[in-house]
């Protein structure tokens, strides 16, 4: 296996600069995580528009926001075993048993162990990532705009039969982003589509307004819903080591963890709120014969933790090879990519080494970071937990306010993006996640385009989307996923219907 | 509790047609989309009008059951939740003619009031903020801000 483009990428990612910058990302990521106000999604979107007037080159933008992706998913697990409350989605299942771990006045001992399992995940998923990506690249060279089209069909099952409680909803806010992405002007006619005649939208709707209009003025309007009164930190740490009995009981938990958060990492658009819950759920099944599960079990603990941090390593594969974003937050990543317009996809690894090499290669050199950060600083981390509101919420919308404004120092991009921000706070309301809505407007332009792609080939003919063996296969996994909540469901209404006679 | 599941999948329900119509207006509008000359058999029209097909489906089957919803806040929380868009718009249209720091200002002040400050302690936040944050992205960041007429 050639893994000239991962030696090289240490090269770029061992630089004074690039080395800064990835320290800096992994503070403010953990900072991202460990604050319930705001999660990876939104502090990866705010930071996009300040790399860009920095100037920052495309690889460095990129370390940058890995580190904060990684070092938010190590942060979550702070305020989840502290306050109870998940920093973010993919620590909620840490504070199921981190918690009662911290009123056993064990929290300590919670943030060294889960702090040691979310590195070992985190490497877990590295390596996998830096294995999988050549292979995958490689497989993905022949596709064609067909086997394209189908891959991103593939894309939307998984999504809907994976993410969220409905699949309806998710599927209505994968399509409500294609919809979205149509805006503009359509390249291959010259047509304006949706512009109302307003200038401002010639060029589509702007990336970063549209995700921290989702993410951050949502946001915003629903702590102020939730404003809890009676949440607690707890300051008692207790001893901060962790202790070697744990350590060796939680092994197989957080192996098998970081095996489960790569998969579904991988697996598209399904991120570490999946991975965790999955994880969870599959070692109360293995571990759970006490039923200890829920009540400070530390492999309840270390399991979760172990694969949301592979997940994140994971979700970089099929969105550097294939790009198709493996979660949420890879799309984000993945329209960062394209405003330096680089259009990931399995030439990538071949074309910019430097920048697939350097993100993979910083991933490892983050994760070490981010322990050495996690494990003595947790101190000052779980202090910040106790910034006001008043305080924290005015700060990111300012940072968004000045986001949207700064790319193209125009106010509609403000007043669309408080559009965009109650049309997304209503949804919220109604049980709809927003990252479908993200995958669905990254992916709307390259999947309209390799569908027109591939009938220009065919002369109109819609079964080239059927005729190689690729394409084949991805209609039988697409489907394949659409029934499997179908299967899941009748599945428990059997098991209920037995359990009530 | 029954009366607030009640009132969510009915507002459930007026966000589902609120989307059906959507979905029509907008494959109206795509079917509609003028274009001199297409180079593809598709052409700009068929995807917008093909999505909002998808949607009205999608929509038909939310509108069976638009399962769990939360209930709509009321009272004094409903006014806090409109004053914060409010302030957001007033900020936006504020930022170019009275600049950058004062529109900020009104942000971080009136937000961080509405979220439980003391008035003393959001107006102190608010100065604080405007001063912090011009200071990071003039200076640190050199992001273009404007300054406006005030102090211009």
């Amino acid at each position: 296996m050639n893994l000239d483009y991962l030696w090289n990428g240490f090269t770029v990612a061992l630089t004074m600069q690039n080395l800064l910058i990835g320290l800096a990302g992994c503070f403010i990521g953990t900072l991202v995580g460990a604050l319930p106000a705001i999660g990876p999604i939104n502090g990866i979107a705010l930071l996009i528009p300040i790399a860009y007037t920095m100037g920052l080159p495309a690889e460095s933008t990129m370390i940058l926001l890995a580190a904060v992706y990684c070092g938010a998913e190590y942060g979550g697990r702070i305020s989840s075993i502290l306050l109870n409350v998940p920093g973010d989605a993919g620590a909620v299942m840490t504070a199921l048993d981190g918690n009662p771990m911290a009123r056993q006045g064990r929290a300590g001992e919670a943030l060294m162990l889960s702090g040691l399992s979310s590195f070992v995940g985190g490497v877990f998923g590295a390596v996998g990532l830096a294995l999988f990506a050549p292979l995958l690249a490689g497989l993905a060279i022949g596709f064609g705009p067909a086997e394209y089209f189908v891959l991103m069909v593939f894309a939307f099952a998984t999504l809907g039969s994976m993410v969220g409680s409905q699949p309806v909803k998710t599927l209505i806010g994968c399509t409500l982003g294609l919809m979205l992405a149509t805006v503009g002007l359509d390249a291959t006619s010259g047509a304006y589509r949706f512009t109302f005649n307003e200038p401002e939208l010639g060029d589509g709707i702007e990336f970063v307004v549209l995700v921290i209009g989702l993410f951050s003025v949502s946001e915003a309007l629903l702590i102020l819903e939730h404003q809890a009164s009676g949440v607690t930190v707890i300051r008692e740490l207790g001893r901060m080591t962790a202790r070697l009995d744990d350590i060796r009981k939680s092994i197989g938990a957080t192996l098998r963890g970081s095996v489960i958060g790569f998969i579904v990492g991988v697996l598209p658009g399904t991120g570490a709120s999946v991975s965790s819950a999955v994880s969870y759920t599959t070692e109360k099944r293995i571990s759970d014969t006490e039923g200890t599960f829920g009540k400070g079990d530390v492999r309840g603990l270390t399991a979760p933790e172990a694969a949301n941090n592979a997940t994140a390593c994971g979700a970089f594969v099929p969105m550097l090879t294939l790009g198709v974003p493996g979660s949420g937050t890879t799309a984000v990543m993945l329209g960062a990519l394209m405003l330096y317009n680089i259009q990931p996809g399995p030439m990538l690894i071949t074309e910019r080494p430097e920048v697939v090499g350097g993100l993979v290669a910083s991933l490892f050199i983050g994760n070490v970071l981010l322990l050495l950060l996690n494990l003595p600083l947790v101190n000052i981390f779980a202090r910040v937990l106790t910034v006001p509101n008043w305080l924290l919420v005015p700060g990111i919308l300012v940072l968004s306010v000045v986001g949207v404004y700064s790319t193209h120092a125009s106010v509609f991009s403000i007043l669309l993006m408080l559009g965009i921000g109650i049309i997304g706070w209503l949804l919220r309301k109604a049980g709809f996640d927003m990252a479908p809505i993200i995958l669905g407007f990254v992916l709307g332009h390259v999947m309209e385009v390799n569908l027109r792609n591939a009938l220009a080939i065919s002369g109109g003919d819609i079964s080239i989307l059927f005729q190689s063996k690729i394409s084949i296969i991805l209609w039988i996994l697409a489907g394949a996923m659409a029934v499997m909540p179908l299967i899941a469901g009748w599945r428990k209404a059997k098991r209920m219907k037995t359990a009530t006679s | 509790m029954s009366d607030t599941t009640f009132s969510s999948s009915r507002i459930g329900r007026i966000g589902g047609l609120l989307m059906l119509a959507l979905a029509i207006a907008y494959g109206i509008g795509g079917s509609q989309i003028d274009y001199a000359f297409a180079s593809d058999p598709l052409g700009p029209r068929v995807v917008p009008v093909l999505l909002a097909i998808i949607l009205a489906v999608l929509c038909l089957f939310y509108l069976k059951n638009p399962g769990t919803a939360e209930a709509f806040p009321t009272g004094q929380l409903l006014v806090k939740i409109v004053a914060v868009p409010l302030l957001l718009l007033a900020s936006a249209l504020l930022l170019e003619p009275a600049g950058f720091a004062a529109s900020i200002f009104l942000l971080t002040f009136g937000v961080g009031w509405i979220f439980g400050a003391p008035l003393r302690l959001a107006l102190i936040g608010g100065v604080g903020q405007a001063a912090l944050w011009w200071f990071v992205f003039s200076y640190l960041l050199d992001v273009y801000l404007p300054v406006g007429q005030l102090f211009g």
